[in-house]
């Protein structure tokens, strides 16, 4: 038995490199196993096809579209509009954090049936190296002109050869005037309050980047350090300092929790709380905080699966997207820079309601640090794990 | 007939011969499906558990077998969790059961027979309705300026606003919202089936309406309750889905902590030790239940036990 057999298999020159890394002797039965399974229950669905990426050629577009993305992050009416003008119908699903995303896409290994998805930009490269992403056709996207450089080519995907700016915005947070008299301004503040009016009625974004992020910028901490010190220091302040006092993880408050008046100091990212704080009845009664000294750039990027069954459908809508109008209308919904070239002057022009949580000053963009992924990211996102636990038992 | 030609030879004619499966065929495609979508999972999960996870884009790794999972799975910060959900699970049962017995008795044996499909009915029709549609109801009824806390205001009941939501309380009113007709449809069968001559004859013989009730009534429905119990007692314990849309931080239950491993963390290696964990919780919390209340009656099973044909 010391000889190996050698597997032969059918597959895209794309997936070869996965499938031989996976196929190790051990996994093989569990693979079979699965695969069993897995062959059964796709002989009842029209669109099987592990790991087959048919890259777009600018064919004719396919009748569905599915998108995994952030919640609530596309004007459902320019979806509608996009559907009725070339076709394709969309489903949408939704996760609340990349560590979310990536774990689906990495256990489908290429069957997830997503064709959209928006990752983060510092996930993209990990991504992109574990082929989870599949290369862009920037010819069938020609919209790509609209977009102002300055959100191009970002260190993550230096010739947007997988992903394009679909929106960028920051971490503040969110409080009940009625509730704290006071003004709040720091992150420093922001614990303070939740440790005593806030206490028991506080949420913070489910999103393990974010809530260590709370206690480095509020202590001067780079939140990319992967000194074992600060990491165990957020943990013991996270975990008995501030978990004690939080009453939800929430990565969007504006979609209830702000309109129903459940929370009274709530994270929150900046479009989000403008949702919330426009569907509130009492609109006066919230008020915004960007979070300071520092706080977090994040960009998220319209990027394709690998195996996504509906390549041209979804470039398409990457395109139509774009354009300088639709960009517009999705900034409104959304309450996002979205990227495009001039679009702080033609919402200005428009006159869309509360800008200032749109659009940020040269100033404040400087206090404003992207997020990489680092060695650290295990840890972190088990700090974020014991916070949750720790919370429910306190 | 070969019958006839065969039966001068041999001393006993035989029936004649039939193609005879074993029985155990008709049991075959029930135990394909045990086996696929049971017995091979839950095997496999038992398997990742002993693994770890290899790094930040693998899930799970058994090169290296090992206990660290479960250790860290019963590290006090997630040991707290699985209390929290101990007590969720225990409460929510009793608080079940206590509304339970006395309704699906009513039902069977008070209701007028004529109104009894429309009651039925009633205890049926929130089950058509999505189960997170439900939930999510309760969120709008009992947030702090929602119909309840204002409707208490109103009438002076309260003072300030009602805060329950995201409270282990809201998380207990949901599930047992959500799981209570899994416990009253077969308590009421099963009072339904203790047939009335038999209580009829209890009187008879002197018994009144609570010892016709304990002695007769109980221990003939008993197995409803207990399918009863069950069927309540554990989805709610694996529940994440109350939890998480009621539950807020506070409510944090051992079902979201094991999504959490596979949805966010991506290590299938704890999330399939905490799994492991919350399914042995379980099966020993049933067992020390049974065996608590075998003890408990068994004074009383000694006092009645009847011996037929003894000599006393």
């Amino acid at each position: 038995m010391s000889h190996e057999t050698p597997i032969r298999i059918l597959a895209s020159t794309s997936a070869t490199k996965i499938i031989k890394s996976e196929l190790n002797r051990r996994r093989f039965l569990a693979l079979t196993g699965t695969a069993a399974g897995v062959a059964l229950l796709s002989a009842c669905s029209p669109q099987a096809g592990a790991g087959s990426s048919p890259q777009a050629t600018g064919g004719a577009l396919e009748s569905g579209l599915s998108i995994y993305s952030w919640g609530d992050y596309d004007d459902p009416d320019l979806v509608a509009q996009f559907s009725s003008d070339l076709g394709p119908t969309l489903t949408f699903d939704s996760f609340a954090s990349n560590e979310e995303l990536i774990s689906k896409l990495i256990a489908a290994r290429g069957t997830s049936g997503y064709d959209i998805v928006v990752p983060t930009g510092p996930f993209i490269p990990q991504m992109i190296e574990n082929g989870l992403l599949s290369k862009l056709n920037l010819d069938l996207i020609p919209n790509i002109a609209d977009m102002d450089p300055a959100f191009m080519g970002r260190d993550w995907d230096p010739n947007n050869e997988y992903s394009i700016c679909k929106a960028w915005g920051t971490t503040g947070y969110v409080y009940d005037k009625t509730k704290i008299s006071r003004e709040l301004t720091t992150w420093a503040d922001f614990i303070d309050a939740a440790q005593n009016e806030a206490s028991g009625k506080t949420s913070v974004l489910d999103d393990p980047s974010p809530l260590l992020g709370i206690y480095y910028w509020a202590n001067g901490i780079d939140w990319n350090t992967t000194d074992p010190a600060n990491l165990d220091a957020a943990e013991a302040f996270l975990t008995k300092e501030l978990a004690p006092h939080i009453s939800a993880f929430d990565s969007y408050p504006g979609g209830a929790a702000i309109p129903q008046a459940q929370q009274i100091l709530m994270q929150s990212w900046n479009g989000d709380a403008r949702i919330g704080i426009m569907e509130s009845d009492e609109p006066d009664r919230w008020q915004w905080v960007l979070g300071s000294p520092d706080t977090e750039l994040w960009m998220d990027n319209w990027a394709i699966a690998e195996g996504a069954t509906n390549p041209e459908a979804a470039h398409a809508f990457i395109n139509y997207v774009l354009a300088p109008d639709a960009s517009l209308r999705e900034l409104d919904y959304i309450g996002y820079h979205t990227g495009g070239a001039g679009i702080e002057n033609a919402a200005r022009s428009a006159e869309l309601t509360m800008l200032d949580l749109v659009f940020f000053n040269a100033e404040q963009v400087k206090t404003m640090h992207t997020g990489k992924l680092t060695e650290a990211q295990q840890r972190i996102v088990k700090i974020w794990d014991m916070t949750k636990a720790a919370a429910a038992g306190a | 007939m070969p019958l006839h030609s065969r039966s001068h030879q041999k001393k006993y004619a035989r029936p004649p011969r039939r193609v005879k499966l074993p029985s155990f065929f008709l049991a075959i495609p029930a135990w394909a499906w045990l086996f696929a979508f049971f017995v091979a999972p839950v095997a496999l999960v038992v398997w990742f558990s002993f693994g770890y996870k290899p790094g930040i884009f693998g899930t799970h790794a058994n090169d290296v077998l090992s206990l660290d999972r479960y250790a860290e799975a019963l590290s006090p910060t997630f040991f707290a969790t699985f209390q929290n959900t101990l007590w969720v699970g225990v409460a929510g049962t009793l608080i079940c059961l206590a509304i339970s017995i006395p309704f699906a008795y009513w039902l069977a044996f008070k209701a007028p027979v004529s109104r009894r499909g429309v009651l039925l009915a009633m205890v049926m029709i929130p089950f058509w309705t999505n189960f997170l549609v439900r939930t999510i109801g309760w969120q709008i009824i009992l947030a702090p300026n929602g119909l309840l806390s204002n409707g208490l205001q109103s009438i002076g009941l309260l003072d300030s606003p009602l805060e329950i939501l995201f409270t282990r309380t809201a998380v207990l009113i949901g599930l047992v919202y959500n799981y209570i007709p899994l416990m009253i449809l077969p308590m009421f069968v099963a009072f339904d089936r203790v047939s009335l001559p038999m209580r009829e004859a209890s009187k008879d013989l002197g018994a009144g309406r609570w010892s016709t009730f304990i002695n007769v009534t109980l221990p003939l429905a008993k197995p409803g309750i207990i399918v009863g119990i069950l069927l309540v007692y554990i989805p709610l314990m694996g529940d994440y889905i109350t939890a998480t849309v009621l539950g807020g931080a506070k409510g944090n239950m051992a079902g979201q902590m094991v999504a959490n491993q596979f949805q966010t963390a991506q290590n299938w290696a704890l999330g399939s030790a905490m799994a492991v964990v919350l399914v042995l919780t379980i099966l020993t919390t049933v067992v020390i239940a049974a065996l608590v209340s075998w003890l408990a009656t068994w004074p009383v099973r000694a006092r009645q036990r009847l011996v037929l044909g003894g000599t006393s």
